[in-house]
């Protein structure tokens, strides 16, 4: 009995060592055993897609994971990921327009709105209703971001940003004249359960409450354009780019860093001083404790503590997941990569991660 | 004895003066007779319109009745009760259908439209079309207990198997509340189609069927294309919107036992090519709508109609438990129509792809599936079908009473009496004509058709030659006081819009002979109330958009500072309480197709549940009138305002209420005669 326990043991401290090294291995991929476990998660095992594989055109803006289904912007169509293979809506299906720039699902009706350069459409139950400047109140018809907030819908627009009660069908415009921006030029749109979030080209985050429906905005106090003078002083420029709010953090995309607002305190991050692939950061997706960051020279991930980017090399399939916490640095090669470095959108839910970028849409998986 | 020689000269001088002033006084009232009908030989009746079109008072009162106007009704499972929506009195009646008796008469809200019962049979729940909420009745106490607010208009009613929910379809403002019955409020609220009205659960329980009234927003001078939106009960999401093509006013649908089909009554409207085509058949056809429910199931479309017999506004649809008939009710010919559906399938099945297209307009093929034709009292509306399906109940809306048929021999068998007023007042021997088809060339359509709910059916129709003259209908609602009529103006009076031009160029028949013709206009005078704006005017109190709207709207002087020429202004033509100034108007937007002419300033009541707009239907929404139909400022002075201001401008007519607001509340225009800042 004694001996028969002592190989279970065996057998299972085994099996345990057996999948640990395997583990190890994937992650480590040769780099002598110097990894440190990342908090974040992290992804691989990436599958691209691009014109020559299904996607109406290389360039994909955006990407929204839609249960077993995922959608993609792209500069062709509206892009539809379902059982293997793809379908692509046009302007002659009902789109807006074929530039896809931003896409949300709603979690109340299952519609999924789209933002686009032509205004915005509603995608429910398989048809197309579009709203635009023209035919509704919609602000402006150049859409960079939008997002669904229960029955309210709102549009970070060129021409302001655009609020859409889905109920009153009224819809109410944000601009200079009534909130406290620099201009009318809008570029993302947030919401969490008691606030809306803008990044006003120019004006930071304009915060809206949505009881008292009061704004306030969130600048960089130190008014510098060049550089970020006094840290951790405020959102890092006033140029913003996106907000994603989640798990009770506000973070702030710009083309000169990242910002991490706690509701009390701002906290500045750059390329040099953390793990951050670029300042230059074209989007943000933040899901539970992680904010995944959209820059021209990589994804990079980061839940306020550790980093990991991702990097395609620039001659090859082949890339590079790079990991930080604090000043150690751990670089490992990968046998897949995302399709291009330049990426503009992100989604994760559940193992699965998307990322657009502007050579085609990459699929990855959680490995550890 | 003194006394009657003074009497005598009086008498003499009364009997000279009215001697004297009889013939010119008979010559200016025929004159005016004249005037009013257009036509030379109207009876001088002058009761008819100084009496009978009283709007309101003491003589209104006396000379009109609160009728009750059964529009709905469902059963109780054993079918011993049945319960009756009211709808013009506001009441749900509680009939026991043994002894034939209205036993109780429960108070709801305004306008009630639909009724629907817990599957324990202990609750009803009515939707008050002009109240925004359901009145929650309880069956043991026969009263209303508690109201659950919904969106706006709500209609149809469809309650989940397991009772937890109720699907609200909210008519006016196009979707469907999803009612939480534990909590008490709603859940979600899901866009329908457009104009929705009746709501119906799969014998699976799994999906609710909406069928729609209007047609979806259509690019100018395309047939309509109305939507069945299928909501999905497990997820509560819409998981499909069927189109109908070239069809509208979906009024009910109904599924048979096993649920594989679902079918849907309708009218097929041939609104883009000339109204003369009534002649030929080609103006209205009537009939159902065929959804498959399976993998890859065809939707077909197939009339009710017969060549030279039109079965005009079909609007309720009843399967017996067994099914093997269904029975259509055609409100606008006072028949039910009888289909046997295994010959329907039998057609279905041996008809090719292609025919089973055609036949969406054919007139010769509902011998094939049509077995007969019942005919009932005024205006038959909602069916309800005894749980054994023996006997079907006939809502007769304008007799105050139930039919009872024979699902058996297909005869009427009995009715049982609503006790409405038994008096039949000369508005409501209007209201009878207008929802009748009989003064159309062989039935086709009644005014109803066209007007539903004597609204407008949101269509544009061609009614003089090819593509000339394309002509956005108009709201019937409360326009005794707003003439001239028609987009030309050219009609002074409701008599003349009714009368001999009327059938002379649209309805290809005999004109209403004059009594007709006056009780047709009291109908339309007296009879056809505004809808309240609970939508977007629901207290009175105007939102910040609509206030800055309304200082638009009463503007004088641009965003620049330039004064505003008055003839330009928004209430110099659009003045409460009718927010029109009777006069006609150059608007810059006569299409090149149309005769040269001002147009009538229209009335702006309620304007939000008018689209398309302009005269033609040109403009489906309210901003593309400014965004694109006014790029010389012919229609106001617009071009100055940013996107907020057009926005806010639109959220203020949006918010604009029935008129006697206006004339109730006088202070409401005159307040905002205030510059814009």
């Amino acid at each position: 009995m004694k001996t028969t326990n002592l190989k279970h043991l065996l057998i299972t401290a085994l099996v345990f060592v057996f999948f640990w090294a395997a583990d190890f291995e994937i992650f480590c991929q040769g780099t002598g055993g110097s990894f440190k476990p990342a908090p974040v998660p992290t992804y691989g095992n990436w599958k691209s897609y691009s014109k020559k594989n299904g996607l109406p055109a290389d360039k994909a803006y955006c990407v929204r994971i839609d249960g077993n289904r995922v959608w993609v912007g792209t500069s062709a169509g509206l892009a539809l990921f379902e059982n293997g293979t793809w379908k692509t809506y046009t302007v002659d299906d009902g789109l807006a327009h074929n530039h896809v720039i931003s896409i949300d699902v709603s979690e109340l009706s299952g519609d999924l709105w789209i933002g686009t350069m032509g205004g915005v459409s509603q995608l429910s139950a398989g048809k197309f209703v579009t709203y635009t400047q023209f035919n509704s109140g919609l602000a402006n018809d150049v859409i960079y971001s939008i997002v669904c907030d229960g029955k309210d819908i709102w549009a970070a627009t060129g021409g302001g940003a655009s609020h859409y009660d889905t109920y009153t069908r009224e819809w109410e415009i944000y601009t200079e004249r009534n909130a406290p921006m620099h201009e009318p030029w809008t570029y993302g749109v947030c919401a969490s359960e008691e606030k809306v979030y803008i990044a006003a080209w120019g004006g930071g985050v304009i915060e809206q409450d949505k009881k008292t429906k009061r704004f306030r905005d969130h600048v960089d106090p130190d008014g510098e354009m060049e550089i970020d003078l006094f840290p951790d002083d405020g959102v890092v420029h006033d140029i913003t780019t996106a907000v994603s709010y989640a798990d009770d953090i506000l973070w702030v995309a710009t083309y000169f860093g990242l910002s991490r607002y706690d509701g009390t305190r701002w906290k500045g991050f750059f390329d040099h001083d953390s793990g951050l692939a670029s300042n230059f950061i074209n989007n943000l997706r933040a899901i539970g404790p992680v904010v995944f960051l959209c820059t021209d020279k990589g994804l990079s991930s980061f839940n306020g503590e550790s980093w990991v980017t991702y990097k395609k090399d620039e001659n090859g399939t082949s890339g590079k997941v790079i990991y930080r916490k604090g000043d150690d640095i751990t670089e490992n090669t990968a046998p897949t990569a995302i399709a291009h470095n330049f990426v503009i959108g992100v989604d994760v839910k559940g193992d699965d991660i998307w990322v657009a970028t502007s050579k085609g849409v990459s699929h990855g998986t959680k490995i550890k | 004895m003194k006394k009657y020689y003074l009497i005598i000269p009086i008498i003499g001088i009364l009997y000279l003066a009215g001697h004297l002033i009889s013939k010119p006084a008979k010559k200016w009232a025929r004159a005016h007779v004249n005037y009013i009908t257009e036509v030379d030989d109207h009876p001088l009746n002058c009761l008819n319109c100084h009496l009978y079109e009283k709007e309101e008072g003491p003589i209104y009162k006396i000379l009109n009745r609160q009728y009750i106007s059964p529009l709905n009704l469902t059963l109780s499972k054993e079918g011993n009760k049945m319960y009756v929506v009211g709808q013009e009195g506001n009441v749900l009646l509680e009939v026991d259908v043994t002894s034939g008796k209205v036993i109780h008469k429960i108070k709801v809200g305004e306008h009630p439209h639909s009724v629907v019962l817990n599957s324990n049979n202990t609750l009803a729940y009515v939707s008050n079309q002009w109240s925004d909420y359901i009145s929650v009745i309880d069956l043991g106490t026969s009263k209303e207990i508690d109201s659950l607010k919904t969106g706006n208009g709500p209609a149809g009613l469809a309650i989940s198997n397991d009772n937890n929910y109720l699907y609200v379809v909210n008519s006016f403002s196009s979707d469907i509340s999803v009612l939480d019955l534990n909590l008490k409020k709603e859940k979600k609220r899901l866009a329908a189609g457009n104009n929705p009205t009746c709501a119906k659960i799969s014998p699976d329980g799994n999906n609710v069927f909406v069928t729609s009234r209007r047609t979806l927003p259509m690019p100018y001078n395309t047939p309509p294309m109305t939507e069945l939106t299928v909501l999905n009960t497990n997820s509560q999401y819409v998981t499909d919107r069927i189109i109908f093509e070239k069809a509208y006013v979906m009024e009910n649908v109904a599924f048979t036992p096993s649920g594989d089909l679902a079918i849907a009554t309708l009218i097929r409207p041939k609104n883009l090519i000339p109204s003369i085509q009534v002649e030929k058949g080609w103006m209205m056809n009537h009939g159902i709508g065929i959804i498959e429910r399976k993998e890859g199931g065809r939707i077909f479309q197939f009339l009710l109609d017969e060549p030279n017999a039109y079965y005009s506004d079909p609007f309720d649809i009843a399967i017996t438990p067994d099914g093997k008939k269904a029975f259509i009710s055609n409100a606008g010919v006072n028949v039910i129509s009888v289909i046997d559906i295994d010959s329907l399938r039998d057609f279905i099945a041996n008809t090719s792809e292609d025919s089973l297209k055609m036949y969406a307009n054919h007139l010769g093929i509902s011998s094939k599936y049509v077995i007969t034709r019942i005919a009932t009292g005024a205006n038959p509306k909602g069916l309800s079908l005894s749980p054994d399906g023996k006997l079907l109940y006939v809502a007769e809306r304008l007799e105050d009473r139930i039919a009872i048929i024979n699902t058996d021999n297909l005869e009427v068998s009995g009715h049982i009496d609503l006790k409405g007023p038994s008096k039949i007042t000369m508005s409501r021997r209007g209201r009878r004509l207008f929802n009748n088809a009989g003064r159309t060339f062989e039935n086709q359509y009644s005014c109803y058709t066209c007007h539903p709910d004597a609204h407008e059916d949101g269509l544009v129709y061609n009614m003089a030659a090819i593509g000339r003259n394309i002509t956005n209908v108009q709201t019937l609602r409360d326009i005794g006081d707003t003439p001239p009529f028609k987009w030309n103006g050219k009609n002074q009076s409701i008599h003349k819009q009714d009368g001999m031009r009327f059938s002379k160029y649209l309805t290809r028949t005999e004109s209403f002979n004059y009594d007709d013709l006056d009780a047709l206009v009291c109908y339309i005078r007296t009879g056809i109330k505004d809808i309240p704006n609970l939508m977007y005017n629901p207290d009175e109190n105007l939102t910040p958009a609509q206030q800055r709207g309304k200082a638009i709207f009463y503007r004088t002087h641009d965003n620049f500072g330039n004064e505003i020429p008055a003839s330009n202004r928004c209430y110099t033509c659009h003045p409460p309480p009718y927010f029109t100034n009777l006069q006609m108007a150059d608007v810059g937007t006569l299409a090149a197709t149309d005769d040269s002419m001002l147009f009538d300033t229209p009335q702006l009541n309620n304007i939000f549940a008018s689209s398309p707009y302009l005269h033609d239907g040109s403009a489906p929404t309210l901003e593309e009138i400014w965004t694109k139909f006014n790029p010389e400022d012919k229609h106001g002075v617009a071009n100055d305002m940013l996107k907020d201001q057009l926005n806010d401008l639109v959220e203020y007519l949006k918010s604009i209420r029935e008129a006697d607001y206006y004339v109730e509340n006088p202070e409401t225009a005159s307040d905002s005669l205030l510059s814009y800042h």
